[in-house]
């Protein structure tokens, strides 16, 4: 258990010392008192046993010795529990959902949402290549938090209960469908701190980790703002005609992060339940069919809908780039405008 | 009355003298000790309430 990066998280770290040493202490009483007696009293050195059947005052001791100490460690336990219930007066709202099988994160009020992606690649976890220094703890886009700021979690999830546990600022906070848990932070010194899912989801439970890259008040405004013009540029971008590879660039690049931990990168998929992409000529022959499996996904299979978790122009690259990858050559460009049509 | 309620709050906190439980045994109706616990049962979890309900403010 880390001491942690914020007063809440050295707070519960001291506390669990303290209840540590409690209980060396009983156990040092307790197992030394027996000893003791089993040595000292024992039948070779000619002891008798006593015998007597009550002793009030001995009852009454044993039984409220324990009572005041649980009291003691009940006290300062819920005066901690009361301050991670309180999430109110935060400065920045973070929504975070668990999908199968990463995370979602988006800054309310800000107009700024992206997924974060495990970005160890396969081969390293098929022990093809070289370990890196953090295996299955690194991603592709760690969520940005200032410091020195409260901040607000509000935890959901799109498919089944996961958990977001990073364990530098004690939160370990489940994400159940259909409820919206709170939790909180003000961290107090930059950093990046790594954490993972902690409730067993599924195949790549062990394969979502989650990253915070936790910066200046100056630099996380600076970024927020990038972040902001940037998605308003994507925004612009909607109603305008895009060129074919343009499309498949940025088609590629959602793919790789969205897609493929399925289909796999290469198109193949892993039968029977994540059919292939590659060749699939339900897929080639129907672009409408194709692009509302994408948007509304497939009930009762695994593919989920991503009609709210892309924006249309990913929505629009992606549908191109897997229509046009690995010899599918369909030559289909889907306009991001189109998607906008269908998401009415 | 009050003997029953003393033998009660003893039965609460776990211990009892040895010649009060034989008296118990011998002299009162189950009955009333088994209303008495409920009744103060009721008493202790209204406390514990109102004085969460207090505290909380």
């Amino acid at each position: 258990m880390p001491v942690g990066v914020t007063d809440l998280s050295a707070e519960i770290f001291s506390l669990h010392m303290t209840i540590f040493w409690i209980c060396v202490v009983i156990g040092l009483v307790v197992f030394g008192v027996m000893f003791y007696s089993l040595f000292k009293f024992r039948r070779s050195q000619g002891a008798k046993s006593a015998h007597f059947h009550e002793n009030t005052t001995v009852e009454v001791i044993w039984t409220a010795v324990p009572l005041l100490i649980l009291v003691g460690m009940a006290v300062p336990a819920t005066a901690t529990l009361q301050k991670m219930y309180d999430a109110s007066d935060a400065e920045l709202d973070v929504m975070i959902t668990g999908q199968q099988w990463r995370w979602r994160y988006e800054y309310l009020g800000e107009d700024v949402a992206f997924n974060s992606n495990m970005s160890t690649p396969r081969a390293q976890i098929a022990g093809e290549e070289e370990r890196g220094e953090h295996y299955l703890l690194e991603v592709d886009e760690p969520l940005v938090l200032p410091i020195n700021r409260k901040v607000r979690f509000l935890l959901t999830a799109d498919d089944v209960i996961h958990s977001w546990w990073v364990p530098d600022f004690a939160v370990k906070q489940d994400t159940i469908p259909g409820f919206i848990n709170e939790n909180w932070v003000r961290i107090n010194e930059p950093g990046i701190y790594r954490g993972q899912c902690a409730e067993l989801c599924g195949m790549d439970h062990g394969f979502m980790p989650i990253v915070v890259h936790a910066m200046e008040e100056d630099d996380f405004d600076d970024w927020l703002a990038e972040r902001k013009e940037a998605a308003e540029a994507e925004a612009m971008g909607v109603d305008r005609e895009w060129e074919m590879a343009e499309l498949m660039e940025r088609g590629e690049q959602v793919y790789g992060s969205i897609c493929a931990s399925c289909h796999q990168a290469d198109g193949g998929g892993s039968p029977p339940a994540f059919p292939a992409l590659a060749g699939n000529q339900e897929l080639i022959d129907d672009v409408d069919w194709h692009t509302d499996v994408v948007l509304n996904g497939v009930s009762g299979t695994a593919m989920p809908a991503f009609r709210s978790n892309l924006n249309p122009v990913e929505l629009a690259a992606v549908v191109t780039y897997s229509r046009n990858a690995w010899g599918n050559d369909t030559g289909d460009a889907v306009q991001p405008a189109e998607i906008v049509e269908l998401l009415e | 009355m009050w003997g029953v309620i003393k033998s009660v709050l003893a039965a609460f906190f776990g211990v009892q003298k040895e010649r009060q439980r034989q008296h118990d045994f011998e002299h009162g109706k189950p009955g009333v000790f088994i209303l008495v616990g409920l009744l103060m049962g009721v008493v202790f979890v209204v406390m514990i309430a109102a004085l969460a309900i207090y505290l909380a403010g």
